[in-house]
């Protein structure tokens, strides 16, 4: 079997979102002398940005995607030794991710979580309705890169405005990313709050951070 | 240089496009809408159609005369008393004055009466309440008068319903555990929903409007298919809305299927059949607006999936037009210029039966 064709069943592996398809192509490919990170990057993250990709056309569902997550987590684990002790722990960056004061709604939120996660952040979803002090204290606590902050109302837009303010008062602002995101969210708003990233989606909200951070 | 026109960007932005670059982004919009629904883009002369109709030179647009469709609306109920920085103008007014008003001023063609919470389980504990304000407003209204709400499934999770936030479990890798909890609020809601729609009934309700539904995923779909079923069953001569919350059935769930179909995914054109199997009498598609494209771009993606509902659909379609929705702009108070066109685009070239 040609690398082509390994990197090929890994990736489609991770696509099917089984974890048995996904151990049994990753055995595969070392048997075949496949380096660990040609097999973590050419063909399970590859798969897992293809998985992104179906869930943003509506043809893979959320539990398919923390599915493929978890049986990449899997296939990476199998490879740790020949990592090195450490290395598969690593993660991204770190996230705080919340829907701020007076805001009840969790969905989108939640999902924006789920994927961030999925792509191999350390995400802290702190739930709904948070007080800015929770975002703060947080942030403090897990030392953030990221903060995502979620507003499904235009009369609760004005609290990811406040958290941004506290930040800067914090002297924090320079340290950590701002995005902001949910239904009355644009980029017109983001720009006007001095928000970092603005996403129209989950899957957009993976990318920017992706490209913000340069990881 | 080109002559310009006066159109939005999705977030309500004033830009200034010329005609090429207006027919560039019709056309990509449509494609857009092909391409994710797998339906067929609008063609050349439909393009050209909505082209005029972003272009005429007017503040607002109107259908050509004996194109009338009727106008529904939903919480407006709310509307004329509400005042907490959304929509609402705060006239202070009970919800009946609101329906006459709607009724007797605005030139609604049906009305519905909602809730402040405006989903189905806080009516619950204030039924009694519910039923005499529906009793009173059928008394002093002739229009059709429906009960409005949300499904809303997110009040049966934690913390403020009694089964585990699968968003919480899904996180923790606890994906049967999450499909299990969507399954049993699903349950919950069916009931809830049936149960408060009998007693409006009783009160002369002329029938319910489902409102957002799909809101929290598939099982939300689910369940008011279900409560749909139960409630044509039990009252075959009610009329029945479903409208729903977004483009596309989120996949919470991702197993849950009505009529053999899965639901997680569905598009407009493929949510109308099962509607109409259901038994609801009016179906109300949505298609989302993306603040980062032009109006023009909305507008002709929304037609697109619209269209294609249309045509699959047995049922009345009175697609969802407002804030974010339908390519209208995502403005707190959509504006009558973008309003007014994306309504006689619905109406004129989607063929739609009401909004």
């Amino acid at each position: 079997m040609s690398k082509e064709e390994l990197i090929k069943e890994l990736s489609d592996a991770i696509i099917s979102c089984k974890k048995d398809n996904v151990l049994a192509a990753v055995e595969k490919a070392k048997d075949a002398g496949m380096e660990p990170a040609e097999i973590i990057e050419k063909g399970l993250a590859a798969g897992m940005n293809e998985v992104g990709v179906l869930f943003e056309r509506g043809k893979l569902f959320l539990p398919h995607v923390m599915m493929a997550a978890d049986a990449m987590a899997q296939g990476v684990k199998l490879l740790e030794t020949d990592l090195g002790a450490g290395a598969t722990e690593k993660k991204k960056a770190v996230i705080v991710n919340g829907t701020v004061e007076g805001d009840v709604h969790d969905i989108g939120k939640s999902i924006v979580s789920t994927m961030l996660q999925s792509a191999g952040f350390e995400v802290h979803d702190i739930g709904r309705d948070m007080p800015t002090k929770s975002f703060i204290d947080k942030i403090k606590e897990v030392n953030a890169d990221v903060v995502g902050l979620s507003a499904l109302m235009t009369t609760t837009m004005q609290g990811q405005k406040e958290v941004i303010e506290a930040l800067k008062e914090e002297g924090l602002r320079d340290k950590v990313k701002v995005m902001i995101g949910g239904a009355p969210a644009t980029q017109a708003w983001a720009d006007k709050i001095g928000a970092d990233i603005y996403a129209e989606n989950a899957s957009e909200a993976v990318k920017q951070v992706k490209e913000i951070l340069s990881v | 240089m080109a002559t310009e026109y006066d159109l939005r960007m999705g977030d309500g932005k004033r830009v200034f496009h010329s005609k090429n670059q207006i027919m560039d982004d019709l056309e990509a919009g449509s494609a857009d809408a092909a391409d994710l629904g797998e339906i067929s883009a609008l063609s050349s002369n439909e393009l050209e159609k909505i082209a005029e109709i972003i272009m005429t030179k007017s503040r607002m647009v109107g259908v050509e005369p004996g194109k009338e469709v009727p106008v529904t609306h939903d919480i407006g109920t709310l509307r004329i008393d509400g005042d907490q920085g959304n929509s609402g103008v705060g006239i202070p007014s009970s919800r009946m004055i609101g329906c006459m008003m709607h009724e007797r001023a605005f030139g609604a063609d049906t009305m519905e009466l909602g809730h402040i919470d405006y989903s189905f389980k806080p009516v619950k504990p204030v039924i009694a309440q519910e039923c005499q304000a529906m009793e009173v407003c059928q008394q002093n209204m002739i229009i059709p008068l429906l009960y409005g709400a949300m499904p809303n499934m997110g009040l049966y999770y934690t913390p403020d319903g009694p089964f585990e936030n699968p968003g919480d479990l899904m996180k923790a890798f606890k994906i049967a555990e999450a499909q299990e909890s969507i399954e049993k609020s699903a349950d919950h809601l069916t009931r809830d929903m049936i149960w408060i729609i009998q007693h409006m009934m009783k009160s002369s309700s002329d029938g319910v409007n489902f409102d957002t539904t799909g809101a929290a995923g598939d099982g939300d779909m689910f369940a008011t298919l279900h409560a749909v079923e139960a409630l044509r069953k039990e009252f075959p001569e009610m009329y029945i809305e479903v409208g729903m919350a977004g483009e596309c059935v989120l996949g919470m769930h991702g197993g849950l299927e009505y009529d053999g179909k899965t639901l997680a995914g569905l598009w407009p054109h493929q949510q109308a059949p099962l509607v109409t199997k259901a038994g609801a009498n009016v179906f109300g598609p949505v298609v989302n607006t993306n603040t980062s494209m032009s109006f023009s771009w909305n507008l002709a993606r929304a037609v697109t999936f619209i269209k294609a509902a249309v045509e699959a659909s047995d049922v009345p379609c009175h697609v969802d037009m407002g804030m974010g929705v339908g390519g209208i702009p995502m403005l707190e108070t959509p504006p009558i210029d973008a309003v007014s066109r994306a309504s006689k685009a619905m109406v004129e070239v989607a063929g739609v039966d009401g909004i």
